[in-house]
């Protein structure tokens, strides 16, 4: 491996601006760090030059562990958004800067430059001063001086941001020239999707300090595991959808037959659907795709190659829209349509048209929306304007329903059918919290939050699971929220008794094993700690440590739930997120 | 550049009008008056004036404690600018504050203040004097006294260009390989080189032109310690206008050298630049 990360973080004031980012970049690969602004991957990226230190973690350099090495021996090349090229020098000098720095003698010098000169594409431009170049020539010295001193890593960042479009795509092509001739491993940090498709062997997408997804980027556009990379590469409408015996269903209407998962109970999840994927047609009949609904055109626009529309769905269509298109919070679905699609089917404003969709892909996330749960409608009205509750529906771009049950927490109420409820159900911490989680639990519910009315965002999250049984699906619901929280994710392995040296070594080889389950099955990075002793007494004291934090227990049945919970959850101070698994 | 060409701005006559009148006024009226007073004595005169054993002595005292100061103000300047612009600490709003200070204090009170500490039984001066070190009453004290009031222009001259100077530079260097002091040398300092001579220059023509704080610390023996202006102000008293205004013109003469020179300097640094690239 080239480059090598392992667990690296880096606080800024108290917040994880880097969050547990672990990633091996291979030898001569492209790789393309992605993110909104402010996500932390230029932090990451001036880690990994030296600039910055880390708090936590590993930086390696083909093997060798450069964390505590300086910048100037860790043999980077770095190329700045701003040029950062010597004002003072010319175009020559700034690129034997490297080389007089080595001491270099004149005639290599000389050869080296003309070479890197040749490379960028700038011959004879030796003797200009930078203020006499234009902001692309000026970026390709940048990188030639960059190169100069032959390193092992190439390090951009966002080397383009200052050009204008035209001297962009040109320069574009030159980097990626370049990179290909020296086969030398490359890292560039930009926002720009379209630039990270155009240039990336494999694309990461930071967000909030964490690493969320890496693959090559037309795997991560069909298939992405978060909503968040789902709607920020590219624009995309997002469906509450039903996963059933049948297949998936969108609108009551069945879309996916290839993601059915026979057996298994229906549940909600949530389906992604690119605006290129979804049909419009004068009728049902003449649609090529699976039928959703009808719709009427909201709005269409002109954009040369393809042609964008908006359609609202009609209103008997119950296909809940949670974002569509960019998330500008409009509900109508997002369509794009190519101009020989527009020669065949010319559709006007207002036109209602057949909608269908040509492929669903449904994330892997197990939290799809949230269900806020009370006596009356006042109270699930006020709850489901909690902050915690409200941050979490927009960073996860969902939505919450209120549901009433007016025997919520009566003893008296006889259990029956199951199933009623999906995604997460949300209540609020009151005093008799545990009596209420178990009813609910009772009647099937998976997944439920214990929600204090004042809780804030946390800046830690406790996981625990009590059996193994609910282990895979806490971790999976760990990770749903940790990538929509910039929050320190640990894991708090409990044993009962005291703790020897051989339950320890037990306990030290089961946190392992969670950790790299975490890792490799659901990108979780989290860090880990063993106590001895009574769960729930445990994880309380844990809690009251620091403020901020929120618990994320999976269980698999009640009874030893309620006994070693109760105390912690009737105390109220925390979000609690109880994961249930594995009973039926 | 023709004066009747049509500008965005309006009010081109008149604000250059006041300029003219502003400084005909205010600084070529009195200066051509100076001149012209010298100018009534007879050549003679003027020549024995100004050539005097005394009169040279102060020159080289006026003009050569005054550089001294203006390099120290350049090299300790630039330390203190640094050290502001680039570190967060506590009371540094204080000690920016307390830079200016010699500008807002009247220089004969920096001079007597000077002279308390560093006269032979002051805080400083009692253990400089075992040394065999006399600071006040020597031209070392001279060059203090001109180092003090000299020193707000020369950090506030450097200042801004350091805050300009980008950490990207800095650190586009350090990738590269150079260490600090490579960096400083390299990239720093040429990067702020025309505003160190601006403050260096400032500084001088400040330090050339103090007459209060120095007389108190100087002690003013002819010859060793007494320097132009206050060679100026004894003809005064003595009611010789024109022996002052001859002094006067000298200073004026040499002063002007100096500071043409340092113009020169910077015009061909820049000059350097666009040169290097055609």
């Amino acid at each position: 491996m080239s480059i090598t990360l392992d667990q690296v973080t880096k606080h800024y004031a108290g917040v994880p601006v880097v969050n547990d980012v672990s990633l091996d970049i291979a030898e001569g690969e492209f790789f393309v760090l992605l993110g909104p602004s402010g996500s932390g991957k230029s932090t990451l990226l001036r880690a990994i030059a030296g600039l910055s230190g880390v708090d936590h973690g590993r930086i390696s350099l083909h093997g060798r562990d450069v964390t505590h090495v300086a910048a100037r021996k860790r043999g980077v090349g770095l190329v700045f958004q701003n040029y950062a090229l010597f004002r003072h020098m010319t175009v020559a000098d700034n690129i034997e800067f490297a080389l007089r720095v080595r001491h270099m003698r004149g005639r290599a010098r000389r050869k080296r430059r003309a070479e890197l000169l040749r490379l960028v594409a700038l011959e004879g431009m030796d003797n200009r001063l930078p203020a006499q170049l234009s902001g692309g020539q000026q970026q390709r010295v940048a990188v030639a001086r960059a190169l100069a001193h032959k390193p092992e890593v190439l390090l951009l960042d966002e080397p383009f941001g200052a050009l204008d479009a035209k001297i962009r795509e040109e320069l574009r092509r030159t980097i990626r020239g370049v990179q290909r001739e020296l086969r030398i491993t490359t890292v560039l940090v930009t926002h720009d999707q379209e630039e990270a498709f155009a240039m990336a062997d494999r694309i990461g997408i930071m967000n909030q300090g964490r690493l969320l997804e890496v693959g090559v980027p037309h795997e991560l556009y069909a298939r992405p595991a978060t909503r968040f990379v789902a709607t920020f590469l590219g624009a995309a409408n997002l469906f509450l959808a039903h996963r059933t015996p049948d297949g998936i269903q969108v609108g009551g209407k069945t879309m996916g037959i290839s993601e059915r998962s026979p057996g298994s109970p229906e549940y909600e999840v949530v389906a992604v659907v690119r605006p290129e994927e979804v049909e419009v047609a004068p009728a049902r009949e003449t649609l090529g795709s699976r039928y959703l609904g009808h719709g009427v055109v909201d709005e269409v626009t002109f954009t040369g190659a393809l042609e964008r529309l908006r359609v609202r769905l009609d209103e008997a269509v119950h296909a809940p829209l949670l974002a569509a298109g960019d998330g500008d919070g409009s509900t109508a679905l997002q369509v794009t349509r190519t101009r020989h699609a527009h020669r065949g089917f010319e559709v006007q404003q207002g036109q209602s048209v057949a909608v269908g969709l040509r492929r669903v892909h449904i994330l892997p996330t197990p939290l799809s929306s949230f269900t806020a749960c009370a006596t009356s409608a006042a109270l699930a009205d006020a709850l489901s304007h909690q902050p915690l509750l409200a941050e979490l529906v927009a960073r996860m771009k969902t939505r919450v329903a209120l549901r009433i049950e007016p025997a919520l927490g009566r003893a008296d109420e006889p259990v029956d059918g199951q199933g009623e409820f999906f995604g997460t159900t949300v209540i609020a911490a009151e005093s008799d919290n545990t009596l209420r989680a178990e009813w609910l639990l009772r009647r099937g519910v998976k997944d439920l939050l214990v929600l204090p009315s004042h809780a804030a965002p946390p800046q830690r999250v406790l996981i625990h699971w009590m059996a193994d049984a609910a282990r895979s699906a806490t971790l999976a619901v760990s990770a749903s929220v940790l990538r929509h929280v910039p929050a320190e994710a640990v894991y708090v392995g409990i044993f009962p008794g005291r703790g020897d040296s051989e339950r320890h070594s037990h306990g030290m080889r089961e946190l392992l094993d969670a950790r790299s389950e975490a890792q490799a099955a659901h990108g979780l990075e989290m860090r880990t700690e063993l106590h001895f002793g009574d769960v729930g007494k445990e994880l309380t004291r844990r809690l009251a440590e620091a403020p901020a934090q929120m618990l994320i227990v999976g269980i698999s049945e009640l009874q030893h739930f309620a006994e070693a919970f109760r105390t912690l959850l009737d105390g109220g101070r925390w979000p609690v997120l109880i994961v249930q698994r594995g009973a039926l | 550049m023709s004066f009747r060409k049509p500008s965005v701005l309006p009010g081109f006559g008149l604000t250059f009008g006041f300029t003219t009148f502003f400084l005909s006024a205010i600084v070529l009226l009195p200066l051509a008056a100076l001149v012209l007073s010298a100018g009534s004595m007879h050549w003679s005169d003027f020549v024995r004036v100004v050539s005097s054993p005394r009169a040279l002595g102060s020159y080289r005292l006026s003009f050569g404690a005054s550089l001294l100061a203006a390099t120290i103000n350049l090299v300790f300047g630039f330390i203190i600018a640094w050290t502001l612009v680039r570190y967060e600490f506590p009371g540094r709003k204080i000690i920016d504050a307390l830079i200016d200070m010699p500008f807002a204090l009247p220089t004969a009170v920096s001079g007597i203040a000077l002279t308390t500490v560093f006269a032979q039984n002051g805080w400083i001066g009692r253990y400089l004097e075992p040394l065999g070190v006399k600071v006040a009453y020597t031209w070392i004290g001279v060059t203090l006294a001109l180092t003090l009031i000299s020193m707000p222009f020369a950090v506030r001259a450097v200042q801004p260009a350091l805050q300009e100077v980008q950490r990207d530079l800095e650190e586009a260097a350090e990738t590269l390989g150079a260490k600090r002091p490579y960096v400083l040398w390299r990239i720093i300092l040429p990067t702020v080189l025309p505003a160190l001579l601006t403050g260096f220059t400032l500084a001088f023509a400040r330090a050339v032109g103090e007459y209060g704080s120095v007389i108190f610390i100087a002690g003013n023996l002819p010859m060793k310690t007494e320097i132009t202006p206050l060679l100026i102000v004894i003809h005064l008293e003595e009611f010789d206008y024109q022996g002052a205004a001859a002094l006067g013109v000298v200073m004026l003469g040499i002063s002007f050298v100096i500071l043409f020179a340092i113009n020169l300097l910077q015009a061909w640094g820049r000059r350097r630049h666009v040169r290097a690239a055609h």
